[in-house]
């Protein structure tokens, strides 16, 4: 089964979602319209929109108030990713050219900037403090991790707590904080506002991790860009990070990757068939799962409705993700 | 320097503070605070009854995040060159993050006191100014009447919203003709000192003729400065401290400029 049939009956609300995503990047100069309009258009599984709906239909549901933060939580993730691609100089995102490939940095900069500006005037037409308290907080730690991912790039003496802090702001915080709005837009109590940002948090983590296996276990046309691109950016992933306990294997990589400009399309092959043969991929989805474990429990206590069952089906899904 | 009751020197210390990060500055140096727009953000605000001092010191630290932030995302270079050191790649990827990172701590600043309108009023601002950085950038260069307003417009917006936040536009004029002849005597001091001109990188590319746009930029700033001098003297006296520090700075560019000449 695919994800999106988990949460078939949102697709009414997603579809809102969507419409208002449109209108409100709908900018006066053609070209941001246009680089705006093709980063939107590009896909994207919506996640953060659907944990932020389903959240809130744990509470009493507001879809006028949802759409609100929903919107916010997906454009401030669009204007992170406009401007990774700055920094990673990627030609190409989910199979499409980037908006840097297509534009050029200064356009791509623009555009990220005011998508993000866009995410601000939409969010505090809420007059909600804990939102802006709890949105304004997670911003800055995902422009700290961003950072700290950018310092620890080619540092091979990091370790699984650094990479953990790392993907925890990176991507968990955003789920954690869709799944947080979600539910005090729906006003639920504080506890279960918390609970649910610790199931985002949990997925969050899980969905990383597995998204950095399959940097080295999916083909480059599954994923859009080349495999080992991670590495290949110099992030060192939970399975490079597992994998390099090998002592020759870590020389060899640290030797390979002084110059990472010139590493072969047949170098990486080779790098990802050792890295599989060292078992850190079996390592690295038994820690997904413990993450998903916990996920699963931290909605033990939360009201027994349709979306409690779907967030369940959700992390049991992220689980069985192979591409 | 006090001005209109609001210490520059504490703001830009306030500022500092605020921006502070070990790495960033590492690899990418302390951002630049301009200064002029902080003493016109202080001037425009300093005054303002209804708000308080707190309040007051948070609007002028925010904006100036604001503009710190979109400073830094415009020293991103147009397209990466192949040829360039790695520690200089390093930097204009980092400050892409960088501007990210103030950007939101603007953000953050606000919601920690419920500056809900405000947030929006700064957000709105961004966006606007991004509008006509894009039109800028797909402008046809001519340095006409109408690339001098854009720019003007990317320079003065955020103050404008500001002004119109506090509900006083009475310095808009004046702001607007400062902030353009200031900038076009950064343009001019960059293209002197051979560094590149943000603004004009693509014209001086195509045309490689700096000495027409420094006559062009002196035409524009002479006629500009003779309009600045007029508000000038008709400002209210409670602007004194703005009409003092704009005086200052006109004289010295104008020393420098004679000096200049006297040097041949």
């Amino acid at each position: 089964m695919k994800l999106p049939k988990t949460y078939g009956y949102l697709k009414k609300d997603l579809d809102f979602i969507e419409a208002a995503l449109h209108q409100t990047i709908q900018a006066e100069h053609p070209v941001l319209r246009s680089a705006s309009t093709e980063l939107l258009d590009a896909g994207g599984k919506r996640i953060r929109p659907v944990f932020v709906l389903l959240a809130a239909r744990l509470g009493d549901f507001d879809l006028e108030k949802v759409k609100k933060v929903a919107v916010s939580l997906e454009l401030i993730h669009m204007a992170t990713l406009v401007h990774d691609d700055v920094i990673d100089e990627a030609e190409l995102r989910r199979g499409k050219p980037t908006t840097m490939k297509l534009y050029g940095n200064r356009v791509a900069m623009y555009t990220g900037d005011y998508i993000l500006a866009r995410a601000l005037e939409e969010i505090t037409t809420l007059k909600d403090s804990d939102v802006h308290h709890i949105l304004a907080k997670t911003i800055v730690e995902v422009c700290v991790g961003e950072i700290e991912q950018f310092k620890d790039k080619f540092n091979w003496d990091q370790n699984l707590r650094s990479y953990l802090r790392r993907i925890k702001r990176k991507t968990a915080l955003l789920i954690a904080t869709s799944c947080q709005l979600g539910a005090v837009a729906a006003g639920l109590t504080k506890a279960e506002a918390k609970k649910l940002y610790k199931y985002g948090y949990y997925i969050g983590m899980s969905y990383q991790i597995i998204d950095d296996i399959l940097d080295f276990t999916s083909s480059a046309k599954e994923l859009g860009k080349p495999a080992g691109n991670d590495l290949l950016q110099g992030n060192i992933t939970l399975p490079v990070l597992y994998a390099i306990q090998n002592q020759s294997f870590r020389t060899h990589l640290e030797k390979l990757f002084k110059h990472p400009e010139s590493v072969s399309g047949i170098e990486m092959n080779k790098i990802i068939n050792t890295l599989q043969d060292t078992g850190s991929i079996e390592m690295s989805y038994s820690l997904s799962n413990q993450y998903l474990q916990k996920a699963l429990r931290t909605l033990d206590e939360l009201p027994n409705r349709r979306a409690k069952r779907t967030l369940q089906d959700i992390a049991r899904y992220i689980g069985k993700r192979r591409s | 320097m006090i001005t209109s009751g609001m210490d520059i020197q504490y703001l830009i210390k306030q500022i500092e503070d605020k921006i502070n990060h070990q790495y960033i500055e590492q690899i990418v140096g302390k951002p630049h605070i301009d200064e002029s727009k902080l003493v016109i953000l202080a001037n425009l605000v300093g005054r303002h009854p209804s708000l308080s001092e707190i309040e007051k010191e948070k609007l002028v630290i925010t904006a100036m995040l604001v503009q710190i932030a979109l400073d830094t995302h415009e020293q991103v270079p147009t397209w990466f060159k192949p040829d360039i050191s790695n520690k200089e790649q390093e930097r204009n990827h980092l400050r892409v993050l960088a501007g990210d990172y103030y950007s939101g701590l603007y953000y953050l600043m606000l919601s920690e006191i419920d500056a809900f309108d405000l947030i929006r009023t700064l957000a709105s601002a961004i966006k606007e100014i991004n509008e006509y950085k894009m039109k800028l950038y797909y402008l046809d260069y001519n340095f006409n009447g109408e690339y001098i307003d854009i720019v003007k417009k990317i320079e003065a917006l955020l103050i404008y919203y500001v002004a119109d936040y506090v509900n006083d536009s009475s310095l808009n004029e004046l702001v607007g003709e400062w902030l353009i002849i200031n900038r076009l005597y950064n343009e001019k001091q960059n293209i002197e000192d051979h560094k590149e001109s943000t603004l004009l990188n693509k014209w001086l590319h195509n045309n490689s003729n700096y000495t027409s746009f420094i006559s062009h930029a002196n035409s524009i700033i002479q006629t500009k400065t003779d309009t600045l001098n007029e508000l000038l003297d008709v400002l209210p006296q409670q602007y004194g401290s703005l009409k003092n520090y704009l005086n200052v700075k006109l004289n010295k560019e104008n020393q420098s400029k004679a000096s200049i000449v006297e040097e041949g």
